[in-house]
């Protein structure tokens, strides 16, 4: 049968070289790199706990073909930290208490990070919405709520260019 | 997962050479988000995947006076961006909205829903209302052919080997036209139609030659059917009242034939049919203004 192809895409900002099969995932493939904020979930596209943003959108890698990637911009969980210091949504997510076993965490975090690039200001109901591709089955999702609110507070002044006041 | 070559061509020709080398051996991908799953569970074994996300042709989604052209490789979360699809294709929009979640919408494909075939898909029932029309390319020409003509049963379509669907035709309902699509499911997101009810309108009421109404529906029937006798009715109709809305009701449940399955019982997905009829009319008569 044939053979693992060399990809080459960014990851988090680095240029990466993935080796893959036909049918290896993305899930699988970031993994295989270390890259294990993407986590192996339902594999089925179902439970959002492997969600990467992939040239700009929030996906699901275990419905992603590693090789469909060539070329392509990927940012996972790790790659929101600067410098050693956490993305103001991941200390949202651990000051809100938005966490227990932490396994759909870094899918949650992307999602809504992908939901206050488009919409620094949502709702409630926009914020479900935005979320409702990744399960939680810890928290009943309070505090992922309140964790995404702290976010959108924290980053206005970053995403309006200005004073949130 | 099963182990097979995919193969990324960046033009229709090169995708038809690929099928004629293939042979029965090959299947098409476009966002994958549903053939991937089968192939996990072992439903389907290909040697090859076809990709067609690489082709520029099938990025195709544009507008004229006549009709929407959605290519094979427009994902659901592009195509519900568009503006157009508000004011023409309102019952395309709920659909869209309650089709899987936002993260597989960015990634799975309009026309791909259609090719999947499954009874529960949601965006074949308003395509089929919509009167679309699929744009298929074969290794010796093209055809076309409606929603009702392409799919003969569950995950079964007149697709013949070497063939693909290129975009789909949608044409623009005559104004004043209102839609709704209707979807009972288990929960709010991510899942799958216990049953589905979609109702557009088009033409003014007052002028029934012109005015055209489709019934269609979601996982209970094998494949597409229409509410013939209701959308007579409903053509004929001035106004809403509450017997012509029982009387539809009851001839839309006729029109299905639901199946018992983890999902939901046979008689329960009747009974939905019936009540999310009466929403869909409703929705349509109230954005009419007519209710």
């Amino acid at each position: 049968m044939p053979g693992k192809k060399e990809v080459w895409c960014t990851v988090n900002g680095k240029k990466t070289r993935l080796l893959a099969a036909g049918n290896t995932t993305l899930l699988q493939a970031l993994r295989d790199i270390g890259v294990t904020s993407v986590k192996r979930g339902c594999e089925e596209g179902e439970c959002g706990a492997c969600t990467v943003i992939l040239d700009g959108l929030p996906q699901k890698s275990c419905i992603v073909l590693a090789q469909e990637v060539e070329g392509a911009t990927i940012l996972t969980s790790e790659g929101l930290v600067q410098n050693g210091t956490l993305h103001p949504i991941q200390q949202a997510f651990i000051d809100e208490g938005a966490i227990q076993c932490g396994f759909c965490t870094p899918g949650m975090v992307l999602s809504t990070w992908a939901l206050l690039q488009s919409n620094p200001n949502p709702t409630d109901e926009q914020i479900k919405q935005a979320l409702s591709g990744n399960l939680c089955r810890c928290t009943g999702y309070a505090g992922i709520q309140r964790a995404v609110k702290k976010s959108a507070k924290l980053l206005a002044p970053k995403l309006q260019g200005g004073d949130s006041q | 997962m099963h182990d097979f070559l995919l193969e990324r061509p960046d033009t229709l020709r090169a995708a038809h050479d690929l099928l004629q080398r293939y042979g029965t051996k090959a299947m098409l991908k476009a966002g994958g988000t549903d053939l991937l799953i089968w192939i996990k569970r072992g439903v389907v074994l290909p040697e090859c995947l076809v990709d067609l996300s690489l082709i520029p042709l099938l990025q195709e989604l544009s507008l004229s006076e006549a009709e929407m052209c959605i290519g094979a490789g427009v994902s659901v979360a592009r195509f519900l961006s568009a503006e157009a699809i508000s004011t023409h294709f309102p019952a395309l929009v709920d659909a869209c909205n309650s089709h899987s979640d936002p993260l597989v919408r960015n990634r799975a494909t309009v026309v791909g829903n259609v090719c999947s075939a499954v009874p529960s898909g949601d965006l074949i029932a308003p395509l089929f209302a919509y009167d679309t029309q699929l744009e298929i390319h074969g290794p010796t020409g093209s055809r076309s052919c409606g929603i009702d003509e392409f799919i003969t049963g569950p995950r079964k379509t007149t697709l013949q080997p070497g063939e693909i669907v290129t975009c789909l035709h949608v044409p623009l309902p005559k104004p004043p036209s209102s839609g709704s699509y209707q979807k009972a499911m288990r929960r709010e997101a991510l899942d799958i139609a216990q049953a589905g009810v979609c109702c557009v309108f088009s033409g003014k009421a007052q002028d029934p030659v012109v005015r055209k109404v489709r019934l269609t529906f979601s996982a209970v029937s094998a494949k597409p059917v229409r509410a013939l006798k209701a959308e007579h009715i409903l053509e004929q109709a001035n106004q809403l009242d509450e017997s012509m809305l029982q009387e539809v009701a009851i001839l839309a449940r006729q029109a299905v034939a639901p199946i018992t399955d983890v999902r939901a019982s046979s008689e329960y997905r009747l009974d939905m049919v019936a009540e999310l009829t009466r929403r869909a009319v409703r929705a349509c008569f109230a954005e009419r203004g007519e209710a």
